[in-house]
């Protein structure tokens, strides 16, 4: 595993390349594109579990930091789709730059799908298939979940929760939208957030995708209908697993569920 | 990030440990050094990304810091050795001021452990004389019987005021429990009984006073909604060697910094202790902390 900072000078990235054991697949590549907020954190181990599986299975993996989360320079509040989506092909260009290789899949979670999404239709880079997990294709319900979530999170952290905070997430909309789960949201960003939809979300013919989700996520599942629709390469795949998103890890979590570790890498490869 | 200089890094036994140290781009880095490290599960960015957020406002204040992974952590290796927990994590944190040693020359260290990092921070700062002081975020605590009902009585009344809190109450009784050895891994003060945590506790601290370690403990509103007398110390609150640490209760903020206020009360205070700290001599009688300047939090301090 190797940490570089990468792409622009204005605009520097961290990420994590783990480099293919052998030369087995010296053609393929993945790219993993995380969640934000606490998803990410939650999920950050899972991440480099799966990246040292894939590395060892011969394909090499770069994990990467949008601009103003986890490592990578930058504020919470720096946040935005359209930088974040330049980032996605910047991370892109930097592992093709590292490894030459010409099919590089991209493996997007939650929100980092959603973005996998827009940058592919922006057409600056090719990857050579999208598989989302769990992707974001309702902004504004995914924003109410990250509201609900907050102050249920508030409440089992304070010894004596305050009830207002309820009140304020039932009847204001905009309580609780200027920062989410330990997360500063812009303005812009929370508009983005808001406009996100299955109509904003469209996939492109050039590559392959697939969607893995919950049996009982109508709302990707429509998606995943309507973009097949209009004739796009999408499959949808059921895929349950136990990781709870935006959690903070109780003891008896599974913070790397084995199962959902084995189907990913089989999926992105 | 103008001013600051952030450089990834592996280092350990065979590189197996991986951090971020964050310093002042020009050089001035000051003689001491700050080290954070995991809380619970998350990895080195901390809960809200708080672990950038402070090295960053400490590097802007001329501050050096290295935020890394504990063996079997974020993006750390796990550990070749069976090493206890507690041991491993000293020997780590050891690690992590032998690089900063080797890279930048900087010989002592202040150590910031929240919640399950208290163990591992106290460990490492009575076992080596390079640390100087030991930041406790809802770390130990030994409450009272008192302030225990207290604590059980101003719930209770707040689920009478809130009916709705009942429905959540049980949901959570509800859940599966986790399994024994789950909750010895991630249970903060390990396997052991209270009465021998406390009095591990008790020695540590002594032990601290002597060597003229400058100590915080902060607590949280996750602790409890007031604290009279350095409550959270119970039966230890007024014996040598707890007499002199800096205690202060900030019932703001809770301790997963889940707000941005709180975060920003969070750093206030640890990034003002720092800076006290690195501007004295290490082998110094310990400071006490001045007055918050944040009207939310309640302070309880005591002069030795």
């Amino acid at each position: 595993m190797t940490p570089l900072l990468f792409g622009p000078a204005s605009r520097q990235l961290f990420g994590l390349f783990h480099p293919a054991h052998g030369d087995t697949h010296v053609d393929r590549a993945v790219l993993i594109c995380p969640p934000f907020g606490q998803e990410a954190i939650r999920s950050h181990r899972l991440w480099r579990t799966l990246a040292d599986r894939l590395a060892r299975m011969g394909y090499a993996v770069l994990r990467f930091d949008y601009h103003g989360t986890g490592d990578s320079p930058g504020d919470d509040a720096d946040g935005e789709f359209e930088g974040w989506r330049r980032d996605v092909c910047t991370a892109h260009e930097e592992l093709h730059r590292r490894t030459g290789a010409r099919r590089i899949v991209w493996l997007g979670a939650r929100l980092g799908a959603s973005l996998a999404v827009l940058a592919a239709k922006s057409g600056r880079s090719d990857p050579a298939r999208l598989v989302l997990w769990d992707p974001i294709v309702s902004g504004r319900d995914h924003l109410q979940w990250l509201r609900e979530r907050h102050v249920e999170a508030l409440e089992r952290s304070f010894c004596v929760p305050d009830p207002a905070w309820r009140r304020q997430l039932a009847s204001d909309p905009r309580a609780f939208t200027d920062e989410l789960l330990g997360f500063a949201i812009s303005p812009t960003l929370l508009l983005q957030l808001r406009n996100l939809g299955a109509d904003t979300l469209q996939l492109t013919a050039l590559h392959e995708t697939l969607v893995l989700a919950a049996d009982d996520d109508a709302s990707v599942r429509r998606w995943c209908e309507s973009e097949a629709a209009r004739r796009m390469p999408v499959r949808y795949s059921p895929f349950k697993h136990p990781l709870q998103w935006s959690a903070e890890p109780q003891p008896g979590d599974a913070l790397v569920p084995v199962e959902a570790l084995q189907r990913l890498a089989t999926f992105v490869t | 990030m103008n001013g600051i200089r952030e450089i990834p890094v592996a280092f350990g036994p065979a590189q197996s440990l991986f951090g971020v140290v964050a310093t002042p781009a020009n050089g001035e880095r000051g003689k001491v050094a700050c080290l954070m490290f995991n809380a619970d599960a998350t990895h080195r960015v901390g809960s809200g990304r708080i672990h950038v957020k402070l090295a960053r406002q400490l590097a802007e204040r001329g501050v050096t810091s290295l935020r890394f992974d504990l063996s079997g952590r974020g993006d750390s290796d796990a550990a070749y050795g069976a090493e206890h927990a507690l041991t491993q994590g000293v020997q780590d944190l050891q690690a992590a001021m032998d690089q900063l040693e080797a890279m930048l020359g900087i010989h002592r260290f202040i150590v910031i452990g929240l919640r399950t990092g208290a163990r591992p921070g106290l460990g490492l700062a009575v076992a080596d004389a390079r640390v100087i002081g030991l930041l406790m975020f809802d770390g130990f605590a030994f409450p009272g019987r008192r302030s225990r009902w207290d604590r059980r009585l101003r719930r209770m009344a707040a689920i009478a005021a809130r009916p709705s809190a009942i429905a959540g109450t049980l949901q959570a009784l509800a859940r599966r429990p986790p399994s024994r050895a789950a909750v010895a891994a991630s249970a903060p003060f390990g396997p052991d009984r209270p009465e021998i945590t406390m009095a591990l506790f008790r020695r540590s601290m002594t032990q601290l006073a002597e060597r003229g370690v400058a100590v915080l403990l902060l607590y949280s509103g996750s602790v409890h909604v007031v604290d009279h007398d350095r409550d959270q110390l119970g039966p230890l609150a007024h014996e040598p060697g707890l007499r002199e640490v800096d205690y202060r209760f900030m019932p703001g903020i809770d301790q997963g910094l889940i707000s941005i206020a709180a975060q920003q009360s969070f750093m206030a205070v640890v990034g003002d202790w720092v800076l006290r700290l690195t501007s004295r001599r290490a082998t110094a009688r310990p400071e006490r902390l001045a007055r918050p300047a944040l009207p939310v939090e309640r302070v309880v301090l005591r002069t030795a």
